[in-house]
């Protein structure tokens, strides 16, 4: 998180993290898709001639927001090939929040443990838990065959705190969930932390409010955030207020 | 693990766009090839600022109309402030600017964003709007000395266009640029992300070498405390054994009384035994003082026929007993070698016994020597290597024998301190497994090499190679 108190104005850092060609390029550019021309800004891709992300693809987002702060958004993806393990640790680096975007196909299942593992141990190189870090899990690819099953994944994401969201990221179904509840709970973090709400007068739910519309689409915040299959909001509150 | 020196890059200043400024992301020469282009398409001078107001770029027609006002007192003030006024007007990122001309011209400001952020204007004209139709009271009024009819003339050749164009164009000239500066700061964040990369793996790599220096520095240590355990021990061992071998030995002589048959065999093996454990244990001495480096060659000029001939009085009876022929052959004309005579004579004792050993009755075991150029393998280039190779004289003294010869897959390990080709050996030819090692550690001590090949038809040769010119 970045606070410039001249211009009054917010910077947050989001990463999407997960293993290679788990789609996490994929939900930045759906995000793309969806925001409107003020919020969004050009889509960066630092890609190989492959189309294989090499070093990041970086989207901002401006955002009003409410009160006396604005907010800028700053979504990164990290190169998912295990031979990219130092760009990851420098993408991570003061991160605010992570979607971690797991392949939902059965032959990936190791590959999704593995870049967990990663994360964590990247976290662990900056200092920092996995369990102070919001976290949200998306299970991306549900269209394709041979994936875990939904009742599987509930079973799982049950038995996590950290919430978990279904999506078909080339179709964009279920991106903005895992972005609103990132939103959000990276919101509470740093909220906690820095009582950004009490010094500046800010709403998170007009600007989670803000984010939904400028994605063009409906429904409450609440609407967005229960569409997980398991994991805690509020336990984290109380956590993060500690 | 966090690295506090400051050397680690931080993308959040690399990823900012708070800083950036437009003369660094784009070359500024190119930037007036592509406004050049834009004055030479619609005819209406362009200028570019930085966000402090820095002119980037220009590319300006001068108006005929601008020269004349510039002629006259009045017009030239009135011109400079106009255009200071334009220079320093700071354009609303949403609206562009008009600038209005006393001459009835217009100027279009328009703010070039990056990011959300401003980062420079663009400024175009002076143009005239195509409402204008007649000079304009304002221009009169402030040149008053010049002839209406030639700023009547001159007025109409400033390039026309509608307020709704100059807006378009500038609209397409923030798009380029836009693009521009997106390309640049796309191309700046690869490199300084490459860059970082580089630096993270360099780091990474010194940390692994850090680590790996570390056990290497730990085992040396340990390596030194074994060498001098061993050194220890076997000289402390050595005192009481020799009491031992003394003591039988005075006892088979009959000096504390005659000994039964059986008890002087059972003396004799006592001394046997002493006496091979005595061996065991000063090669065990000699090998770790190798080792340690702490072995003092003592230096004379080394008579290798002298060595050899040595060598062959000394096991002549062992070979007659093994049944094995013992040769040798060394030139009448042979250098001598600057070395440790002893510690040669040593090495060589060392082969030549085993080749007794390991050759079954009725064959043979020679020694010769000769005069030999060795190439030397470790030059720095193999480019030229037939041409350049470094090579040295050395004496080649080869022990052959017909025994059973080493399988290839085991010449490089016989060199190995208690290695032995087979286990079974130990049993059926004796050995402590050190003689090699020693031999080998001998020979480096010279300087010299050694090397093992099969002997034709069968059987093994021990080739030692010894610098002439030790000393040179």
């Amino acid at each position: 998180m970045q606070l410039d108190f001249v211009s009054r104005e917010l910077t947050i850092k989001l990463v999407y993290y997960g293993p290679a060609l788990s789609g996490k390029t994929t939900n930045l550019q759906a995000i793309h898709g969806f925001s409107d021309e003020q919020t969004r800004g050009r889509l960066m891709t630092l890609e190989t001639r492959d189309d294989r992300t090499l070093f990041f693809d970086l989207l901002p987002l401006r955002f009003r927001g409410e009160g006396d702060l604005s907010v800028r958004l700053k979504l990164f993806t990290v190169p998912g090939q295990v031979i990219h393990a130092s760009t990851r640790r420098l993408v991570l680096q003061g991160t605010d929040g992570v979607a971690f975007i797991a392949d939902s196909q059965l032959s990936e299942t190791q590959n999704n443990a593995r870049a967990f593992l990663d994360l964590k141990e990247n976290l662990r190189f900056h200092g920092r838990e996995m369990r102070e870090l919001p976290l949200v899990i998306q299970y991306n690819k549900r269209d394709l065959p041979q994936t875990r099953s939904r009742d599987e994944i509930v079973q799982l994401a049950q038995k996590g705190r950290e919430p978990v969201f279904t999506a078909i990221a080339t179709q964009g179904v279920g991106v903005l969930d895992t972005f609103v509840a990132l939103l959000h709970l990276t919101w509470l973090s740093l909220d906690a932390a820095h009582d950004l709400s009490g010094k500046f007068r800010f709403n998170s739910e007009a600007l989670l409010q803000e984010v939904i519309t400028r994605m063009g689409a409906r429904g409450t915040i609440d609407q967005f955030l229960n569409a997980r299959l398991g994991g805690q909001f509020e336990a984290r509150r109380k956590e993060s207020g500690q | 693990m966090k690295r506090d020196d400051g050397l680690e890059p931080n993308l959040e200043d690399l990823t900012t766009t708070k800083n950036i400024r437009l003369e660094d992301l784009v070359d500024r020469d190119s930037l007036k090839e592509v406004i050049t282009s834009f004055v030479n398409l619609f005819g209406i001078s362009v200028r570019l600022f930085s966000s402090e107001g820095d002119l980037l770029a220009d590319a300006v027609e001068q108006q005929e109309v601008c020269k004349v006002i510039n002629e006259y007192p009045d017009g030239r003030a009135a011109c400079t402030a106009t255009i200071s006024t334009v220079k320093h007007t700071v354009p609303d990122p949403t609206q562009d600017t008009v600038h209005p001309c006393f001459s009835g011209a217009r100027y279009h400001i328009a703010a070039i964003t990056y990011d959300g952020r401003y980062v420079g204007r663009i400024v175009l004209g002076p143009y005239l709007p195509a409402e204008v139709k007649e000079l304009p009271g304002s221009l009169l009024t402030t040149v008053r000395e010049a002839p209406p009819s030639r700023l009547q003339q001159l007025l109409p050749q400033m390039p026309r266009a509608r307020v709704e164009t100059v807006r378009n164009i500038a609209e397409h000239m923030r798009g380029i640029l836009d693009l521009i500066l997106f390309s640049g700061h796309k191309a700046l964040l690869t490199s300084q992300m490459h860059l970082a990369s580089v630096r993270e793996s360099y780091r990474e790599l010194q940390d692994k070498n850090q680590r790996l220096q570390d056990a290497y520095d730990k085992l040396k240590e340990l390596d030194r405390l074994k060498s001098n355990f061993i050194a220890t021990i076997s000289h402390e061992l050595r005192t009481p054994l020799t009491s031992i071998i003394g003591y039988s030995e005075m006892m088979s002589e009959g000096i504390a009384g005659s000994l039964t048959d059986e008890q002087l065999e059972f003396v004799n093996t006592i001394r046997d035994k002493g006496e091979q454990l005595l061996t065991l244990i000063m090669s065990l001495l000699d090998l770790s003082k190798l080792e340690s480096g702490s072995l003092a060659l003592v230096k004379s000029d080394v008579d290798i026929r002298k060595s050899l001939d040595d060598v062959v009085s000394l096991l002549k009876p062992n070979a007659t007993k093994a049944g094995v022929q013992l040769h040798v052959d060394v030139p009448a004309a042979l250098p001598t070698i600057r070395g440790d005579a002893n510690r040669i004579r040593q090495a060589v004792l060392n082969l030549a016994e085993n080749a007794i050993k390991f050759t079954p009755s009725g064959g043979q075991v020679s020694l010769s020597a000769k005069l030999a150029q060795q190439v030397l393998d470790d030059a720095e280039d193999d480019i030229g290597f037939a041409l350049i190779a470094p090579t040295r004289s050395v004496i080649e003294i080869r022990v052959a024998d017909t025994g059973i010869g080493i399988p290839e897959n085991e010449r490089e390990k016989i060199f190995t301190p208690f290695y032995q080709v087979d286990s079974s050996s130990t049993r059926e030819y004796g050995g402590t497994g050190l003689g090699l090692s020693i031999v080998q550690r001998l020979i480096h001590a010279h300087d010299g090499k050694i090397s093992v090949e099969p002997n034709h038809p069968k059987g093994s040769v021990f080739i030692l190679k010894i610098p002439v010119d030790l000393d040179a």
